[in-house]
């Protein structure tokens, strides 16, 4: 029982590290860019807001 | 349009498709040097593009305030210049990063990165200028002015010369041809990324842009100018 639980943790990481973990590379950039994309976004708002009073 | 919002939407989903196909996409293995690298293609070239249509739009802004003398103009033409000169500065940053692990030095004095310098301070001297200036009609007239020749100097720089003489970056003498857009170069595959990447980083630039347009102006109705 033990030993299929961590088959089954060891499969559900497996796509992390395939291909030489090029997936985890692509989750970092992917979170990096969204946090971007939220900040600028964050900062159009306030301006629209200044620019509405 | 300046507040429109789907076009930064539309940013926002090709260069998330950019950075995550980008790296799964099949690339075609080009030598044992640049392996894996050719993927930087998505990153680095759509910087010059990038660097190149905001630098267009800014010398439209600056021909359209000689004609009109509107202030506002000056404003657009100012925020796309230096948004189009962060990407130069990136391009170039990358460039000498990629050079180094495929040429084997960041700078070795290869025609397309001594133009692409000559390019980027000239566009320096355009922050020199405008920062000199305390008259604001008289600075948005020089900057104009300048904008326009500094534009039409990217014609030598990066378009004309470094075609003529041989160099590592691709486009030159012994790999003719564009170095960013000579379809032939690039695998189908990796031109569903490529142009999605360059509309994607591009969006990113206007939208920033923007903003600054959009602080600028603000300030100056603040003072009374607008």
């Amino acid at each position: 029982m033990l030993n299929l639980l961590q088959t089954q943790v060891a499969n559900n990481e497996s796509i992390m590290v395939q291909n030489g973990k090029i997936y985890l590379v692509m989750t970092i950039v992917s979170i990096i860019l969204v946090g971007l994309f939220i900040y600028v976004a964050s900062i159009d708002k306030k301006l629209t807001q200044l620019e509405n009073k | 349009m300046l507040r429109a919002k789907w076009w930064k939407v539309l940013s926002f989903v090709l260069l998330l498709y950019t950075c995550t196909y980008g790296f799964l996409v099949k690339v075609p293995r080009l030598d044992d040097r640049m392996k894996e690298s050719i993927r930087n293609f998505f990153f680095h070239v759509p910087m010059w593009f990038g660097m190149m249509i905001l630098f267009f739009v800014s010398l439209y802004y600056a021909i359209k305030y000689l004609k009109s003398g509107d202030l506002v103009d000056d404003v657009y033409s100012f925020a796309y210049a230096s948004m189009g000169l962060v990407f130069g500065v990136l391009g170039i940053i990358t460039g000498a990063f990629w050079a180094n692990y495929q040429w084997g030095s960041p700078w070795v004095g290869d025609p397309k990165q001594n133009g692409a310098a000559i390019a980027l301070l000239i566009y320096f001297a355009y922050f020199v200028l405008r920062g000199s200036l305390l008259d604001i009609e008289k600075r948005a007239r020089l900057s104009a002015v300048y904008n326009i020749f500094s534009f039409f100097m990217l014609f030598p720089t990066l378009w004309i010369l470094p075609r003529l003489t041989e160099s590592l970056h691709p486009g030159g003498q012994g790999s003719e041809g564009n170095p960013g857009v000579n379809g032939k170069d690039m695998s189908a595959s990796m031109r569903t990324v490529f142009y999605p990447a360059v509309i994607g980083w591009t969006l990113l630039g206007v939208w920033i842009s923007t903003i600054r347009i959009r602080i600028q102006l603000l300030q100056l109705k603040k003072e009374g100018l607008l």
